[in-house]
């Protein structure tokens, strides 16, 4: 009965997402499909705030668009159609880099030799640092729930989170380590920027924050300043260089037809 | 054998009517059997009929009152029962079918109710409480609803009936709005939203502006449907009706409000007040998320590290 029910959009980072490989489902073959991911989150549905790193047409004039999305522990693609109309609609208005937020749908296709996973949007809109810090801070949240349950080889009171732990680590023999590792890499991402903002306001001169606060209240003031908004965003797009490093799948690889059939 | 335990179920529930009367069940079951399977009539319209029969056969008048229940004991569907709930939020009845839809909570739970138009009955108002007298436990997409017929009764109480015990905070996000959404038009005779400017029920009407949000409030584990009023709206985005009139003039499209609200606040952290459904989250009060984030990334920080020096024990 509960099949009409809303799927509930999962946090994960793109780190965690972008080693998910295991598809599974509840039943028959109309029941609903889900990604399962090395802390045992059961995902047909995520939601997430980052940067949009890119967006390119896959074809000209296909309006079907490859994009490119990351937080603070990796990156992960994804596509855009007219399947996806309202997601379509407001992707063209957005020029990368920039915050988003994004509702997706996860895809997973699998290859001979590897699988890929994208996300397929539902919905993005253009976000702010202030709402990417609380995504980052929730998420860190729940992947350290998950962490929790590993460690405990899936033995906590909440029966119903049992088997998708034990199944993440048959599937996956997943590290604690690492993720505790991915989790404080972001928290820490996060942290640094916020201290920096809390500095960068102190070094504001007491006359211009006396201005800014006839506006409201100073801290959001300063918060809403584009140019230490970009700087900031500069020092995140570093680290995501460096992170698209460690994001194993290769495009080349890949022939881009075969997506497009699957749609 | 699954006919069979049908026929008995409605059998009790055609009998639980008539309490203290001495009816042979083994009579009513043959009537019902005879109109549901040899003469295909629906199960709804078996069980008035053989209602009518019998309270016509023992000429009764005034069937015997459902028991009174609490929201949080309605778990089974098709039961007779009574409900004192206060009506929490009214919706759009989208068919004219239906007189009125919303929810009704007292202080275990809150519930969809649905009044259908040919029961005839007055309708009800938000805020207020009362008595819904014989009404019919459903089950709709998986969530129990109560539904008002032609042999329920509405009765307005003087007593306030109490909602679920204290407000709770709920923080998620904003992951859906629906197309119902934004700078409409509502019909000035029952407040149904108008389509391209025609009413369900009254057809071409004048309508009158509003501003509401239908939307999804996810916080990682469940969801929840929320309705943003123009109030709500106006504190969160700064747009109440006449800002919205301008930019609908403007643009010479009412649509482009609810593109700027979308802009404004799909995808954002909320912390929302209010009182939670299993499904539903009626906000009272509703404001951008504003997490001490340094705080809560230290507090984090310490967990890992407690974990880390846990695990070389």
């Amino acid at each position: 009965m509960d099949i009409l029910k809303r799927e509930v959009a999962k946090r994960v980072f793109a780190y965690e997402l972008s080693k998910s490989n295991y598809e599974t489902s509840e039943g028959g073959e109309r029941a609903p499909k889900y990604i399962l991911t090395p802390t045992g989150e059961k995902c047909n549905r995520i939601f997430m705030v980052g940067v949009l790193l890119e967006k390119e047409e896959v074809s000209p004039d296909s309006n079907f668009w490859r994009i490119r999305i990351s937080d603070p522990t990796g990156v992960v693609s994804g596509f855009v159609g007219r399947y996806q109309p309202e997601a379509l609609e407001s992707l063209l208005e957005i020029e990368p880099p920039e915050i988003v937020s994004i509702v997706a749908k996860l895809n997973l296709f699998q290859g001979e030799t590897r699988s890929f996973l994208s996300i397929r949007p539902e919905a993005i809109n253009i976000s702010d640092r202030k709402n990417r810090d609380s995504w980052v801070i929730e998420t860190a949240k729940r992947t350290l729930e998950r962490i929790k349950n590993l460690k405990d080889g899936g033995k906590n009171a909440e029966g119903d989170l049992r088997e998708d732990v034990k199944l993440a680590l048959d599937v996956y023999s997943t590290d604690p380590a690492e993720y505790l590792e991915v989790v404080k890499k972001a928290v820490e991402a996060v942290r640094e920027e916020a201290e920096a903002f809390r500095k960068s306001r102190a070094d504001v001169k007491p006359t211009e924050i006396a201005e800014s606060e006839v506006e409201g209240e100073a801290v959001e003031a300063v918060e809403d300043q584009t140019d230490v908004d970009r700087e900031t965003e500069d020092v995140t797009l570093d680290t995501f260089e460096v992170d698209e490093l460690e994001f194993e799948f290769e495009e080349e690889e890949w022939d881009l037809t075969d997506i497009l059939d699957e749609e | 054998m699954r006919e069979d335990e049908k026929i008995s179920t409605l059998t009790e529930r055609v009998l639980s009517r008539f309490k203290g009367r001495e009816i042979d069940p083994k009579e009513v079951s043959r009537r019902l059997k005879l109109l549901i399977y040899e003469f295909k009539v629906p199960e709804e319209e078996a069980v008035r009929t053989v209602t009518n029969y019998l309270r016509k056969e023992f000429d009764v008048t005034e069937v015997a009152e459902s028991p009174i229940k609490t929201i949080s004991e309605l778990t089974k569907a098709g039961e007779w029962v009574s409900v004192k709930a206060k009506v929490m939020q009214l919706w759009d009845a989208e068919s004219p079918n239906l007189s009125q839809v919303g929810l009704a909570g007292d202080s275990t739970g809150i519930i969809k109710f649905v009044i259908w138009a040919k029961s005839m009955k007055p309708e009800v108002r938000e805020g207020r409480s009362y008595l819904f007298k014989n009404v019919v436990t459903d089950s709709f997409r998986g969530r129990m609803q109560i539904n008002v017929n032609r042999n329920s009764d509405i009765i307005e109480l003087d007593e306030d009936v109490n909602l679920p015990p204290r407000e709770i905070e709920l923080i998620g996000a904003l992951v859906a709005i629906q197309q119902n959404s934004g700078f409409i038009q509502r019909c000035s005779l029952c407040n149904r939203v108008l389509k391209k400017g025609v009413c369900a029920v009254h057809g071409k009407v004048e309508g009158y502006d509003d501003l509401r949000i239908k939307g999804v409030v996810d916080d990682g584990a469940n969801c929840y449907e929320v309705i943003l009023n123009q109030e709500n709206i106006k504190t969160l985005t700064g747009i109440g009706i006449e800002e919205a009139r301008r930019i609908a003039s403007e643009k010479l499209d009412r649509e482009f409000v609810l593109a700027e609200l979308k802009k404004r606040l799909l995808g954002y952290y909320f912390k929302i007040y209010g009182s939670k459904g299993s499904r539903y989250f009626l906000v009272k009060d509703i404001e951008f998320l504003s997490a001490d984030i340094v705080g809560e990334a230290e507090r984090i920080l310490s967990e890992i590290d407690e974990l880390r020096a846990k695990e070389e024990i």
